[in-house]
């Protein structure tokens, strides 16, 4: 029996091998593209999940009233973790953390570094596994440190690193540790990288030993895990006392100020953000906020494209299925039942889509590569397979071949002997489900279509802002090597001095946009000013900052070298004037650190030192070329800024001849904090492209079919004088009307996602009707050429030969 | 008594009034029997054999097979019921266009789970004796009208059938075919007792039965 039935949907198959192959075609291409972007989605959401507590792991923050609402920061004081965890009940391992960088020198090689100083209890709270020595106590000895797999072989090669001796330069001298574990290395999906961990003490004196009882410096990230069976939110209420207690001078600072407290009365208030929700989080009104979003987008749209291949395969089905009818009917009357005929017709189109699922597979798999490089990601199929992915894959293809297929197999299994044997379907109900399929596979294609237009517009808007700084002609790159910051650039300057095309150099501590090396950082501080608390982000710079970056000035004038007094002036930005509420803000004199007494010298117009989705904040500019750099910017002539480029790069070369340049020009940099936005904007713009090509195959057969079914109507008409314009609109009209209705459903929807997703966005496109009309455009004019291919061809057909062939 | 049909009525509702496509049908079939079934177009041939053939349902009277109440029976029961015991031979021949004569005379023995080598015998047995060995692994499309007819009859026969009911089984073919259709129900009626009832145009084919029933608008006029 099922060779009988395995035999003869083979020879459906090949006899209509148009249809096989659009379905196929459709589906196998659905699939891969489903695959790869399920791979990708899959993979974002498994983020940090390989850590088995990861349940009971939280990162610890506050959210601290302001006169402009509430504030969040990461960022601990020293004795804060000791403290929580012997005070408020509950934390059963605690951890401090800081990431930095360190050069490493084992020999004479020398290596940049990304290292994390933490606790010895980090070890039992996250899941690094040990692979060789000391399993036990990692950290503990302030001698050693314990380094990945990865890193053993960088420095080590071959050789056995365990209890080999590195150099780590700290505080300008060289300090050995000994390497007393190695880690198994860090998962991909790990929000936490590191090279080599060590403990916390080791860190500077500047960041620890000077700070132990120092309430008031916070520069560290916490985390804790809780006690079995201890919630959140009980924990955050519990810590309100103890916050009270470390942070009264603070808190009493806000009160003097006039800073209302937020709902439960409190000014300060430690929350909990869990672990595994730390690769989505994002800050927003004073808590962090988690937003699975994207990755939940990529899959959402994996499964609008397996849908809009599935609804041609029904479609397909059931207008085909008229010509099988006579064989179900006399299946029937020779004694078939309901069931055997069902599972025949269902087994064709699982036989289909096991075919199409397997070939989705291979060409998922050969396609990886380059979907990775595309896509930026380092997703693929072994990190996110696991038997649960395995099994959900599957059901999910079963319950897919159980509708596509079983949907027609039934509607056409259950038809009447006799209806079936004269091979005529009722019209009613089959064309409302195939009316309704067609609407919403249009609409999916118009909301991907308007979806990425709007995605692109606002990518391009915020590419193209006017930024405040000159991004097109400034090369900015980290001061990466191992000589002291101030020296380098000195050796800098004299290095490029008269060389042509470079105009000018300075330094700042911050990086505009994001630098090769993907690092940035802020800094914020908090002071008092006549009375009120007024906060402010800050960017320590060298001189020649404003003229490099082509900053506007507004008022005043900017650092100079000829003002030796210039070390405590400060350049503030319009915001920070305002903050300031000064009638002239070049009188303003701000007392810091007790004593020391800066006056603003200058006023810049606002620039975005940060994201567009944030609006621009208060900024103060301190001149202290003395102070960690980080970061380099040389601002070259318009005439072959890249001949520049290769300048600078000998020149660092001769300075730092171990250091890798990572020049780039901020313009670069400014796109790579667009990442995301340009990566969903590749998705849903190739889901979209997806979507057009599918949903034209689907309709391209649809028409195939119906100009089939009534190619003896065309001839008659056209014998009874119809014209071939009449006829082709007569074909077309109905499938045009279906355009139009998904239009109607789909516009507003993708407005309204699109309104959602700007929101999102301080610096935003408006969006406009003419987005919408124009998607909406574009499908109808592809589907009118999809249609048109094959209505007109049958409208011109002679009809004496469509006639006879009936 | 092989069938036995008491006060059948059927109707369609059309716009308020009911059309009658059969009226009162009284009718009993012997076990044996050669039944022509006449009458001008529209009279209702085709739905009395579809009844018969319980392909159709019917709005009133009785219906017994073989002593069994058919319109007492659940759809099951009647399909297993003309699964056993009824062959159908239709004039537009409805073979299945994707399986070869082997395979369609075959089919009605898959759905009865009758095992491989019993169906190889008597699918090899069918084609003996109805002389198409040759055309076994032809498509229907390859074939004339009379020898798709051929396995049309094949078929019905394969399961043993008590009763072949046939729908203008030569309404297709040329006479010369229509008459080796015609030899052949009659043997098959007189040598292995298979009773026939068949709906036919001509007066020559209606001559092979031993009985001839008139039909005329839903009504049996003559027996
Ligand atoms: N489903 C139906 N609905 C309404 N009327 C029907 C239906 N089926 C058949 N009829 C009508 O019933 C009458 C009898 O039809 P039937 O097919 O039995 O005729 P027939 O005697 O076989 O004719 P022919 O010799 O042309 O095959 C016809 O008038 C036909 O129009
Ligand atoms: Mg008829």
């Amino acid at each position: 029996m099922i060779k009988n039935y395995l035999k003869i949907a083979l020879r459906n198959l090949w006899k209509d091998k148009t249809f096989t192959g659009l379905n196929m075609l459709g589906l196998t291409v659905a699939f891969t593209v489903a695959i790869l972007l399920s791979v990708y989605a899959l993979f974002e959401l498994s983020y940090d999940r390989f850590h088995e507590n990861i349940d009971r792991i939280y990162n610890v923050y506050t959210t601290a009233q302001s006169p402009d609402g509430p504030e969040v920061s990461t960022a601990k004081p020293i004795p804060f973790a000791l403290a929580l965890q012997k005070e408020v009940p509950g934390v059963e391992k605690i951890t401090k953390y800081n990431g930095g960088n360190v050069l490493v020198t084992y020999g004479d090689k020398q290596l940049r570094m990304e290292a994390a100083y933490v606790d010895p209890d980090f070890f039992s709270i996250f899941s690094f596994p040990v692979i060789k020595g000391n399993e036990q106590h990692l950290v503990e000895d302030e001698s050693s440190i314990v380094i990945t797999q990865k890193t053993a072989k960088t420095l080590f090669g071959e050789e056995n690193a365990l209890g080999k001796t590195v150099n780590i330069l700290q505080q300008g001298r060289q300090r050995p540790y000994t390497i007393s574990s190695i880690l198994e290395d860090i998962p991909t999906q790990s929000t936490m990288r590191f090279h080599l961990a060590l403990n916390f003490k080791n860190q500077s004196d500047f960041v620890y030993a000077d700070n132990l009882t120092n309430w008031e410096k916070s520069n560290h990230r916490v985390y804790l895990k809780l006690s079995e069976g201890v919630k959140p939110s009980q924990f955050e209420k519990a810590t309100r006392s103890f916050t009270a207690l470390h942070r009264e001078k603070f808190i009493n600072d806000l009160k003097r100020d006039g800073v209302l407290p937020d709902t439960n009365g409190q000014y300060i208030q430690q929350r909990l953000l869990p672990y595994k929700d730390i690769h989505f989080a994002t800050e927003k009104n004073g808590t962090a906020r988690t937003s699975r979003l994207y990755p939940y987008l990529v899959l959402g749209i994996a499964f609008l494209i397996l849908f809009i291949a599935s609804a041609n395969f029904i479609n397909m089905s059931i207008a085909k299925s008229s010509g099988r009818l006579r064989e179900i009917g006399m299946r029937k009357t020779l004694g078939a039942n309901k069931f055997q005929l069902f599972f025949q017709f269902w087994g064709e189109s699982v036989l289909i889509y096991s075919l199409a699922v397997l070939m989705g597979i291979g060409l998922a798999h050969l396609l990886c590569g380059q979907f990775q490089t595309v896509f930026r990601t380092a997703a693929s199929f072994t990190n996110v397979m696991g038997p649960l992915t395995i099994f959900a894959f599957f059901t999910g293809v079963v319950v897919i071949t159980l509708i596509a297929g079983g949907y027609p197999a039934l509607f056409m299994t259950k038809l009447g002997i006799l209806q079936s044997l004269k091979g005529k379907m009722e019209a009613s109900g089959k064309n409302r489900l195939r009316d309704g399929l067609l609407i919403v596979q249009f609409g999916i294609t118009i909301l991907l279509i308007s979806g990425t237009m709007i995605l692109w517009d606002q990518l391009e808007y915020m590419r193209s802002k006017d930024v405040g700084f000159n991004k097109e002609q400034v090369i900015a790159f980290p001061l990466n090597g191992k000589r002291e910051d101030a020296q380098a650039m000195q050796l800098l300057r004299n290095e490029l001095a008269n060389t042509p095309g470079i105009v000018n150099i300075t330094a700042s501590n911050n990086i505009l946009g994001l630098g090769k090396d993907g690092t940035s950082s802020t800094s914020a501080m908090g002071f008092d000013y006549k009375g009120r608390g007024v906060t402010t982000n800050i960017l320590i710079v060298d001189h020649d900052y404003t003229e490099t970056l082509d900053l506007q000035i507004l008022k005043g004038r900017s650092f100079s070298r000829d003002h030796k007094s210039d070390s405590l002036g400060l350049v503030i930005n319009q915001a920070m004037a305002d903050a300031l509420q000064e009638k002239d803000p070049l009188r303003a004199h701000i007392i810091l650190n007790d004593t020391v007494r800066y006056s603003v010298i200058g006023v810049v117009k606002d620039f975005n030192f940060q994201g567009f989705d944030k609006t621009i904040a208060p900024l103060t500019l301190f001149l202290n070329p003395k102070w960690n750099m980080r970061n380099v910017y040389v601002k070259v002539s318009g005439s072959n800024p890249l001949q520049s480029m290769d300048r600078i790069e000998r020149a660092w070369a001769k300075i730092e001849p171990n250091a890798e340049f990572l020049g780039s020009f901020l313009d670069e940099n400014i796109d790579r904090t667009l990442i995301k936005e340009r990566l969903m904007t590749k998705m849903i713009g190739s889901g979209s492209i997806l979507a057009v090509i599918l949903s034209c195959v689907g309709l391209f057969a649809m028409s195939l079919l119906v100009v089939n079914q009534r190619r003896k109507e065309i001839g008659i008409r056209k014998v009874v004088g119809a014209s071939v314009a009449t006829i082709t609109i007569l074909l077309g009209k109905e499938f045009l009307k279906l355009v139009g209705i998904a239009f109607l459903i789909a516009a507003p929807l993708a407005w309204w996602f699109s309104f959602q997703w700007l929101q999102g966005y301080v610096y935003r496109i408006d969006l406009s009707v003419l987005t919408f009309l124009f998607a909406g455009g574009i499908v109808l004019v592809i589907a009118i050429a999809t249609i048109g291919t094959k209505t007109i061809g049958a409208a011109l057909q002679n009809p004496a030969k469509s006639l006879r062939t009936e | 008594m092989l069938i036995e049909l008491k006060n059948i009525f059927k109707w369609v509702n059309s716009g308020g009034n009911r059309f009658f496509l059969l009226k009162d049908i009284n009718l009993k079939i012997e076990q044996g029997a050669f039944i022509s079934v006449m009458g001008p177009s529209g009279s209702g041939k085709s739905t009395l054999l579809n009844i018969l053939g319980m392909l159709d349902t019917f709005d009133e009277g009785d219906y017994y097979f073989n002593g069994q109440p058919v319109h007492q029976l659940k759809e099951k029961y009647r399909s297993r019921l003309y699964k056993e015991h009824i062959g159908f031979v239709f004039q537009a021949y409805h073979l299945i266009d994707e399986l070869t004569v082997y395979e369609n005379i075959e089919t009605p023995l898959l759905y009865k789970k009758v095992s491989s080598p019993e169906r190889k015998a008597l699918v090899s047995d069918m084609l003996d004796r109805f002389n198409i060995v040759g055309k076994k692994d032809l498509f229907p499309a390859q074939l004339s009208g009379g020898q798709q007819q051929l396995v049309g009859v094949a078929r019905a026969l394969i399961s043993k059938p008590k009763l072949l009911l046939a729908d203008e089984p030569t309404g297709n073919l040329n006479s010369k075919q229509g008459a080796e259709i015609m030899e052949l129900f009659k043997r098959l009626n007189q040598e292995d007792g298979v009773t026939v009832v068949q709906v036919t145009h001509s007066e020559k084919n209606a001559a092979y039965g031993s009985q001839i029933l008139e039909l005329l608008d839903g009504r049996i006029i003559s027996k």
